[in-house]
């Protein structure tokens, strides 16, 4: 590890800030330990876009606004901003959903999986486990020569479609049309202040535009690279940042019983973050991660970031989401039906050494 | 060798059927098939009447039996199912063992017993009964006589001398009965469980709106599972584990018919219960001095 | 890259109607925009539920008149009755909950109170008309208490760790969370 490597200062840095927004969002108003939450950011959204009717999951979080117009700036004003795809395309739509559906099935992403963690939440070691798994078994897959192809650059434009888009959902969000819904129920109504979440939101998108950061990417680095991985450090930062923001705040509680958002499932929360671990290496990124690629001008994350908006309707319309009770037969059967298209994938996109 | 087998002109019919024995041992083997060995007893409790008793929990012992791989059979016995009063009873005099206790109704695997009047009685209170006509359950129904009674003597009225009288029912069916005298007007006050008035008013027989519950005692448990004291532990086991994990949807074939175990013995489950929860039926027991506390 | 007539032609037509679609809105939310795009959904979900918590209300009434008088068997009665005309009413399985609870049912009101919030997360939010916030916090102490005391005692008894399994979901429902 070379210290003197800005790069790795911008990742620890980008790590840092995230754990601690993630924490102090929580403080300021949005749901207990989801201070920042990808995949139920999602399922808000799209409930507030109408894609659902569960009237507690419906507001348009800034947030998600924040991380892809912050990326999509930065990447501006960088001069990375590349607009590219045209790899796997529909792979890629689906592999969205079923990150949402490994994502729902745990009852949040790899940021909120640590977030839980790093709030002494016990139920999330199986998450943390099935997360290690997934990305694992991605490696031996992208390892054993599965690959969906690369981007490649296009002066069409379309890399502009989904930073676009969440343009558009600024407006919206400002504007209040009536076909928008803004629900004063449940977690819907738990919101910090917007410009918080939209000023946070843009400032980490530009910070993990630079750095790359990524919380599952940090763990296949970790897996490859032991501690040269600048990533290893920064989800470390990130860990540490949000441990004692929680201690500080006293929203550290210790115990198996009693979390917030959580389940004792613990099978299908470590299958739930496998899964999500698993497409997230085969695709290059983290819900997370595929939204600030997406911001970048990458319009194969942009699908991706479209299937996780069809993954966050359905999980909610059909019942896939688990809950504190637990994992509905549903969510079980979404979740290895997500099994069944991974080891489909790995199978199809493998190239092989010619006979 | 077994490929040459297959290699013959007639292997496609030595193929079929091969394939039609495979599922048909399958079959075979998974079909119901008695338990050996001696046979245990079950002693069931008459509820109601002997026959409406035997024919409620012949699918349950069934079950057991498929279950603990025991023949039982209902009789005395190795196992018993009474009410909680009787389980005690049993307990203190033959050391009976607790296994499980029944789920019915809104309290679970508890019940209660209510001193009830018709509404247009002008009975408002308890104390409104002295000097009145009263009918009781069963005389060793928990919820049907001994609560009642025990609430009865809490308040300071005593049974013997400050009502007009109080009768029970005879002959079976005397949980309705009770119920019915006092609805036609031969009684002024009745003692009923209050799983009674809850199955009643939802099989329409009576209209809640009719009657005012004057006191209600506090919950005991509900009709109970017991073992004899030697029955062997593994059976203990078995038999309990068949009981707590019983599903709404599980049935047994009897007599050539699939039934639903639970629905058939009139249980919504049963809970395993503390053999300290019964030290409030004790408690009535030795302040109403009845079995088996009983001084003479 | 060169723009030719073609490219100039279509730019200009591009830049004519975003011209047109943001006169479009200005017009539009000058004069009343909201009522003239006929829809407002957020307002439609607020009146459906402030009409669904009222007629949730007035039917309970009478079971809850009962409750207060302290005439909770006749309470549970009506509440019966009222449950064969409404099966699987999450108001229903909260007020047989509050019953059990005062009769000392405390595993049967815990089983009834989760039933209650699996249907509707309403009851555990603070800021909701329909809260029992409080009511369910008193009785995850008691659960802990003397449940979760049973249950290490008797760690082999079945009933009563399913019954502390309800009393956890309790507490992780008021702990909050996306849900």
């Amino acid at each position: 590890m070379n210290l003197r490597d800005f790069h790795l200062w911008i990742v620890v840095a980008a790590g840092a800030f995230l754990g601690a927004l993630g924490v102090l969002l929580a403080v300021w108003g949005n749901p207990e330990n989801s201070g920042i939450c990808v995949s139920c950011f999602i399922e808000n959204s799209a409930g507030a876009l109408g894609f659902h009717e569960n009237p507690r999951m419906q507001y348009l979080r800034p947030e998600l606004i924040g991380f892809v117009l912050g990326a999509a700036v930065c990447a501006a004003g960088f001069r990375e901003f590349r607009s590219r795809g045209g790899s796997a395309p529909l792979p890629r739509l689906v592999s969205g959903i079923f990150l949402m559906v490994g994502c729902a099935v745990f009852i949040g992403c790899p940021i909120k999986l640590f977030l839980r963690f790093t709030a002494g939440d016990l139920t999330a070691v199986a998450g943390v486990l099935g997360l290690v798994a997934g990305v694992w078994a991605g490696l031996k897959g992208l390892g054993g020569g599965v690959h969906l192809g690369s981007s490649r650059e296009e002066g069409r434009g379309s890399g502009f479609l989904v930073p676009g888009f969440f343009l558009l959902l600024l407006v919206l969000f400002v504007a209040r049309p009536g076909f928008l819904i803004f629900s004063g129920r449940g977690s819907a109504a738990q919101h910090a202040p917007w410009l918080l979440g939209l000023g946070g939101g843009a400032v980490l998108g530009a910070l993990a535009q630079r750095s790359r950061f990524c919380i599952t990417g940090g763990v296949r680095d970790t897996l490859l690279l032991g501690r040269r991985s600048p990533l290893l450090w920064g989800l470390l930062a990130f860990i540490a940042a949000a441990t004692t923001l929680n201690l500080a705040t006293g929203r550290f509680h210790l115990g198996l019983y009693g979390q917030p958002g959580a389940h004792l499932d613990h099978l299908w929360s470590f299958l739930g973050m496998a899964l999500v671990g698993w497409i997230s290496v085969l695709i290059g990124g983290c819900p997370f991660r595929q939204l600030i690629k997406a911001g970048e001008g990458d319009a194969d994350a942009g699908l991706v970031v479209v299937g996780m908006f069809i993954g966050g309707a359905l999980v909610q319309s059909w019942g896939i989401a688990a809950t504190a009770a637990g994992v509905s037969l549903v969510g079980k059967a979404a979740v290895l039906a997500g099994c069944l298209f991974v080891l489909g994938a790995t199978l199809l996109f493998r190239e092989r050494a010619p006979a | 060798m077994l490929l040459n087998f297959f290699r013959s002109p007639f292997s496609s019919l030595r193929l079929s059927l091969l394939l039609a024995a495979v599922p048909a041992l399958l079959f075979l083997a998974g079909c119901d098939r008695e338990p050996q060995g001696p046979v245990l007893k079950i002693g069931y409790m008459n509820c109601n009447n002997e026959q409406e008793t035997m024919q409620r929990f012949a699918p349950l012992t069934r079950y057991l039996s498929e279950q603990a791989g025991v023949r039982f059979e209902a009789g005395e016995f190795a196992l018993t199912h009474t009410n909680s009063l009787l389980y005690i009873v049993l307990q203190h005099n033959a050391g009976l063992k607790l296994v499980a206790a029944d789920k019915r109704g809104h309290f679970g695997a508890r019940s209660a017993g209510t001193l009830i009047a018709r509404k247009d009685s002008g009975i408002r209170t308890l104390e409104d009964i002295r000097g009145k006509r009263l009918v009781f359950g069963p005389a060793m129904a928990p919820t049907g006589y001994l609560a009642q009674y025990d609430l009865m003597l809490n308040a300071g009225i005593d049974p013997e001398t400050d009502l007009a009288y109080y009768a029970i029912p005879s002959g079976s069916f005397k949980h309705e009965k009770v119920l019915y005298g006092l609805y036609f007007g031969a009684f002024d006050v009745a003692a009923a469980p209050a799983l009674d008035l809850e199955l009643m008013a939802a099989d329409g027989k009576i209209n809640p709106d009719d009657f005012v519950v004057l006191a209600q005692s506090p919950m005991i448990p509900y009709c109970t599972f017991g073992s004899s004291a030697d029955l062997d532990p593994a059976i203990l086991a078995r038999v309990r584990k068949a009981l707590l994990g019983l599903k709404t949807q599980d049935t047994v074939e009897i007599d050539g018919e699939r039934v639903k175990v639970l629905q058939s013995a009139w249980v919504e489950g049963f809970e395993e219960l503390l053999d300290s929860d019964y030290d409030i039926i004790r408690d009535m027991a030795r302040r109403t001095n009845m079995p088996p506390y009983q001084t003479f | 890259m060169t723009f030719d007539r073609f490219d100039r032609f279509h730019g200009l037509l591009l830049l004519l109607v975003a011209g047109g679609l943001v006169l479009l809105l200005a017009v539009a939310e000058s004069g009343g925009g909201r009522s003239a795009a006929g829809v407002d959904k957020a307002m439609e979900q607020d009146l459906d539920y402030q009409a669904r918590v009222a007629f949730v209300q007035k039917l309970y009434g009478p079971v809850e008149d009962l409750r207060r008088d302290g005439q909770l068997q006749q309470a549970l009665l009506k509440l019966d009755e009222l449950e064969r005309r409404y099966p699987g009413e999450a108001h229903g399985f909260i007020l047989r909950g509050e019953i059990l609870s005062r009769m000392g049912v405390l595993a049967e009101a815990v089983a009834s109170y989760v039933a209650a919030l699996r249907l509707n997360g309403d009851y555990v939010d603070a800021r909701s008309p329909l809260s029992r916030q409080t009511e369910i916090r008193q009785l995850v102490d008691d659960g802990l208490r003397i449940l979760g005391g049973q249950a290490r005692s008797h760690p082999e008894n079945v009933s009563l760790a399913a019954a502390v399994k309800n009393v956890h979901y309790l507490q992780s429902r008021l702990a909050g969370g996306c849900e």
